[in-house]
C-alpha cells in the first residue's frame, strides 16, 4: 500500500477556480469517507465521535476558505492528501491523532466560550500551576 | 561505604597467606598516633581567629557569678557552672563526635565516642559526662583524643554487621558518618561477622522513658549480647514512639513504613508544618517525585521541640489513597460522572443562584487553610449568606475574644506551670506534643495534675477529680480537695478541651472555669494560665477570621450546602432535597451525600496559612504536585465566584493575604506567636443558663484517625486496629 502512495502522481494544475473547487469537494468527500477506517485503526471510539471528526475536517477546510488562487488551492490539496494518506496508512500513532484532531479542538472550541472571562479563570481551567 | 571496604578487606584477609596477613595486620592506624605521650601543652596564642559556637548554640547564665572559664584547644570560653565538658566544647565551636549523648535526654556516657584529652588527667575523659571545672584545659584535637576515637570506632564496628548497602539508615547514619570522619581505615577483627541484629547505645530507651513516658522499650542482656527490644513481645504503646527512629544514631530502629522504600539522597526535603492536630508541629516532608516518602520532625523549641507524634509521622500514606482527582457531578442514577471544571463550576453557579440567601450554608473542614476560609466567607457573603463556620467550633462559637479560644500560656510556657487542671480534655490523644510538654514539666518539677472528664489514659501522675460539670462547681466554690494544690501553685494552668465547644452549656462552663481561674489567680499580668486546647488545624484561624454561623439551626434549613473539606459534620438533619457541593481532597464521609465534587489539593501540595492552638501562624509549603485535575482550595472558590457572577477581588495569594490582613493581621505574622490582648473574663457578658449535668465526653475517639487523610491511611488503620486489641 505504501508503494502505491509513493508513486502517486501530482495531478496537473487546475485550470481555473471552478476546477480547483471541484477537486476540493472531491477531497473533502474522500476524507469524510475515510473516517470509519480512521476510527477503527486508531480505536478512537471512546474519545471522539465520527461527527466530531467530520467537523474537525470541515474546520481544517474552512481555515483556508479565503484562498482564491487555484495554484495555492492545488498546493493545499496536495498537502491535505499527504496528511490523509499518512493517517489512513497508520503512519501516525494514536496520540498524534488525539493530540492534533481531538484534544486541541476541544480547547479551541472552549476558548470561544471563555471570552469575557478573566485571566485568572482561563489559567484556572488550564491547570493548577499555570 | 567504609564498611563496604572493610568487608572486602575482611574477605581478602581470609584468602591471603598467613605471612602477608601479618604484614597487613601490622598497619593499624596512622603511624603518628602511636606515640601516645600526652601532647605538650602549647601556650595559648593570643591572636587566635575567633570561633563560633556549633549550630549557633547559646549560653544561658542563670547566675552571672557562676561563670567559669575553661580552655578548649587554647581558646578561653566562659560557661556557667555545671556544664559538661562536651557542652563547653560546643560553646567553643568544637563539635565532639558522640552517639549516646542527646541534648534533651539524660546523660548515659556509655558510647565513649566523645573522649577528649584534659590536661593533668591520666586518661582521656568522656566529655559528655564530665562536668567542666574552672581553668580546665580541654584538648579535642590531639593524637590521644584521635586515637581514643579511633579505638572506640573500631570496637563499635567490631560487632557491626556488614550490611550498610541494604541498611535503611545508609546515607544518614551517624555511625557511617563518624566512621568516615574519625575511624581507622582498617580493623583488627578477623572472626566471622554476625548479620543484622544490632548493638545499641540506648538513647531510644532513655527517650521512651523520659519524653514519651513509657517503660516498654528496654535493654535486654549485657555486653555483646545486649539488644534493644520491647519487653515480652509487647507493643510500644506510645503516641511518640516514632521519635526513636530519629534519635537512634544507627540503623537499629528504622521506620517500618519507610523501610527499603527510598534512600535519603534521592529525597527532596520541604520544610512545612503538620495539620493533623492543632499543634502545628514543624515537619519536613521528604518526597521523591510526586510521592511523599516520609515525614520527619523539624526543630521548633516553642512548639514541638524536636519530636512529632506518630500520627504526624506515619499518616502520609493517606495522601495517596482515596484521592479525588476530577470534578464530578452525580447523575440521575446516583452515580458520579467525571466532568470538566467548566461544567462543574457552571452547574454549581446555576444552583446557588436558585436558592434563597438564608438557605445557603458553608462549612470549612478541619484541614482548611486561612486563605480558602476567607475566600469561602467572602464568596458566601457576596451571595447574601452569612452561615459559614468551621467544623469543630460548635454551633455557637465565641470568636469575639481571642483569649477565649487560644492557649494563652503558649505551649512552651506550660513548662513554667506548677499545677495543671485539665477539663474535658485528653491531651495525650488530642495534642500529643502538648501532652509531651506537660509530661516534661511533671517529670521535671513534680507539678500536680488534676483531671476532670471521662476516665482516660495518662502517661504521668494525675488525680482524677471527677467526670462532669459538678466537679467544676465544687472547684469554683472551693469545696474540692484539689483546690489547695491549685491555690498553692505559683503558676497554675487550666486547660479546657475544645470538645466543650460542641456542648449546649458551653457558655456556663466557660464562666465557671473563669471563676476558678480568678479564685486561684491564674490570670495575672505576668501569667495567663487559662487555656483552650483546640483539636483541629483550622479552628484557630477560622475563629480569627470570624467564621461564625448566623443561626444555630442552619443545617436543618439548608438548601445549598458547601462543604470545604468538611467530613465530620452530622448531615442527618439536612433536608433531602438540599444540594451539596463537596470541595476536598479525599473521598471521605462528605462525598457520600455530595451532588458535585470539586477536587482540591491537600496540605502537602499547597501554600496555606494555619494558626495553631497557641495562636502561632505558620504556612505550609508545597512539597509535591497536586493529584489529577485538582486545584488549590482558594482558587476553586475564586473561580466559582467568577462563574457565579460575584467575582472576588483577589486573584493571587498575595492579594488574598492582604485581604486577610484587614480581618486578622495576626495570621500574616508567620512563625510568630501573637498573644491575645484582652483577657476574656472581664469583658464577657454574664451567663444566665445553668450547666448541664451530663459528664464531659471524649473529643477524640481514635487518636490515629481524626480526619480525612488519616482515615485514608493504611498505616493509621493498622495502628488503631493494633491498639484496640
Amino acid at each position: 500500500m505504501a508503494s502505491t502512495v509513493k508513486y502517486v502522481r501530482v495531478p496537473p494544475p487546475s485550470a481555473n477556480i471552478a476546477e480547483a473547487r471541484k477537486r476540493v469537494f472531491e477531497f473533502f468527500k474522500t476524507a469524510c469517507r475515510s473516517i470509519p477506517t480512521i476510527m477503527e485503526i486508531y480505536t478512537l471510539d471512546d474519545v471522539v465521535t465520527p461527527t466530531k471528526l467530520r467537523s474537525t475536517i470541515t474546520s481544517e477546510f474552512r481555515k483556508n476558505a479565503h484562498v482564491t488562487n487555484p495554484q495555492v488551492i492545488d498546493m493545499l490539496l496536495i498537502k491535505g492528501t499527504e496528511e490523509l494518506s499518512n493517517i489512513v496508512e497508520h503512519a501516525k500513532q494514536r496520540h498524534h491523532i488525539i493530540g492534533q484532531y481531538v484534544l486541541s479542538r476541544e480547547d479551541s472550541n472552549q476558548e470561544t466560550k471563555d471570552e469575557g472571562t478573566s485571566d485568572f479563570l482561563k489559567s484556572f481551567y488550564k491547570g493548577n500551576y499555570v | 561505604m567504609v564498611l563496604g571496604q572493610l568487608a572486602s578487606r575482611a574477605l581478602l584477609r581470609s584468602r591471603t597467606s598467613a605471612h602477608r596477613h601479618i604484614l597487613r595486620r601490622a598497619i593499624v592506624s596512622t603511624p603518628d598516633l602511636h606515640n601516645s605521650e600526652p601532647a605538650v601543652a602549647a601556650a595559648p596564642e593570643p591572636d587566635l581567629p575567633p570561633r563560633k559556637p556549633v549550630a549557633g548554640a547559646r549560653v544561658h547564665f542563670p547566675n552571672p557569678d557562676d561563670a567559669i572559664e575553661v580552655f578548649v584547644d587554647g581558646y578561653p570560653v566562659k560557661i556557667p557552672k555545671g556544664m559538661t565538658v562536651l557542652q563547653a566544647c560546643v560553646v567553643a565551636g568544637v563539635d565532639i563526635p558522640r552517639f549516646c549523648y542527646h541534648d534533651r535526654l539524660s546523660i548515659a556516657g556509655n558510647c565513649r565516642m566523645c573522649l577528649v584529652e584534659v590536661e593533668k588527667s591520666p586518661k582521656p575523659v568522656a566529655s559528655c559526662a564530665m562536668p567542666a571545672l574552672p581553668g580546665m584545659k580541654i584538648k579535642t584535637d590531639t593524637p590521644i583524643a584521635k586515637k581514643a576515637r579511633e579505638g572506640v570506632m573500631e570496637f563499635l564496628l567490631m560487632n557491626h554487621p556488614l550490611d550498610c548497602p541494604i541498611c535503611d539508615q545508609g546515607g544518614e547514619c551517624d555511625l557511617q558518618d563518624q566512621s568516615m570522619a574519625f575511624g581507622s581505615d582498617r580493623g583488627r577483627f578477623t572472626e566471622m561477622k554476625r548479620s543484622v541484629v544490632d548493638k545499641n547505645l540506648g538513647p531510644c530507651v532513655r527517650f521512651a522513658t523520659e519524653v514519651a513516658g513509657v517503660q516498654d522499650l528496654g535493654i535486654l542482656g549485657r555486653g555483646s549480647g545486649e539488644e534493644i527490644g520491647t519487653y515480652v513481645e509487647k507493643l510500644m504503646t506510645s503516641e511518640l514512639s516514632g521519635n526513636v527512629i530519629d534519635i537512634c544514631p544507627v540503623g537499629a530502629l528504622t521506620s517500618k513504613p519507610f523501610a527499603f522504600k527510598a534512600r535519603n539522597w534521592e529525597l527532596k526535603g520541604t520544610e512545612t508544618i503538620d495539620v493533623t492536630d492543632a499543634v502545628g508541629s514543624n515537619i519536613r516532608i521528604d518526597s521523591r517525585g510526586p510521592e511523599v516518602m516520609r515525614i520527619v520532625p523539624r526543630l521548633n523549641e516553642d512548639i514541638n521541640e524536636e519530636w512529632i507524634s506518630d500520627k504526624t509521622r506515619f499518616f502520609y500514606d493517606g495522601l495517596k489513597r482515596q484521592r479525588l482527582n476530577d470534578p464530578m457531578i452525580r447523575g440521575a442514577d446516583g452515580r458520579f460522572k467525571v466532568v470538566s471544571w467548566r461544567d462543574a463550576l457552571a452547574v454549581v453557579a446555576e444552583v446557588i443562584h436558585k436558592n434563597k440567601p438564608e438557605e445557603i450554608v458553608g462549612v470549612a473542614g478541619k484541614l482548611s487553610d486561612a486563605e480558602s476560609m476567607i475566600a469561602l466567607k467572602d464568596f458566601l457573603n457576596k451571595m447574601g449568606s452569612n452561615n459559614i463556620w468551621c467544623e469543630g467550633n460548635g454551633p455557637n462559637p465565641n470568636a469575639d475574644l481571642r483569649s477565649g479560644y487560644i492557649m494563652n500560656t503558649s505551649i512552651s510556657g506550660l513548662e513554667k506551670a506548677d499545677a495543671f487542671l485539665l477539663i474535658g480534655t485528653q491531651p495525650r490523644v488530642e495534642a500529643a506534643m502538648v501532652n509531651a510538654r506537660i509530661q516534661k514539666t511533671v517529670r521535671a518539677t513534680n507539678a500536680k495534675v488534676g483531671y476532670v472528664g471521662p476516665p482516660a489514659d495518662f502517661n504521668y501522675d494525675h488525680e482524677h477529680l471527677g467526670t462532669g460539670p459538678e466537679t467544676l462547681t465544687e472547684l469554683a466554690e472551693g469545696r474540692h480537695p484539689f483546690n489547695s494544690a491549685l491555690s498553692n501553685a505559683k503558676n497554675p494552668a487550666i486547660i479546657l478541651g475544645a470538645g466543650i465547644f460542641e456542648r449546649k452549656d458551653k457558655e456556663a462552663i466557660f464562666s465557671v472555669v473563669e471563676t476558678i481561674a480568678k479564685k486561684i489567680n491564674a490570670v495575672r499580668p505576668d501569667w495567663n494560665g487559662l487555656n483552650v486546647l483546640l483539636l483541629n488545624a483550622a479552628q484557630s484561624a477560622a475563629l480569627d477570621l470570624g467564621l461564625v454561623p448566623e443561626s444555630e439551626k442552619s443545617i436543618e434549613s439548608a438548601k445549598f450546602l458547601y462543604l470545604m473539606g468538611a467530613d465530620d459534620l452530622n448531615l442527618e438533619k439536612l433536608p433531602e432535597d438540599a444540594f451539596v457541593v463537596y470541595q476536598g481532597h479525599h473521598g471521605d464521609r462528605g462525598v457520600y451525600r455530595a451532588n458535585v465534587i470539586l477536587p482540591a489539593s491537600a496540605f502537602s501540595e499547597k501554600e496555606g496559612t494555619y494558626a495553631n492552638t497557641e495562636g502561632c501562624a505558620q504556612t505550609t509549603v508545597p512539597a509535591v504536585p497536586t493529584v489529577g485535575d485538582a486545584r488549590d482550595d482558594w482558587k476553586i472558590i475564586r473561580a466559582l465566584s467568577e462563574v457565579a457572577g460575584v467575582t472576588l477581588p483577589y486573584g493571587s495569594l498575595g492579594a488574598i493575604r492582604s485581604r486577610i490582613k484587614t480581618v486578622a493581621p495576626n495570621l500574616l505574622l508567620a512563625d510568630e506567636r501573637e498573644p491575645a490582648v484582652f483577657s476574656s473574663s472581664d469583658l464577657r457578658p454574664e451567663v444566665k443558663e445553668k450547666m448541664d449535668k451530663a459528664p464531659f465526653g471524649t473529643a477524640v475517639e481514635n487518636f490515629y484517625m481524626t480526619d480525612a487523610i488519616t482515615r485514608a491511611s493504611k498505616i493509621m488503620a493498622q495502628c488503631s486496629a493494633l491498639l484496640k486489641k
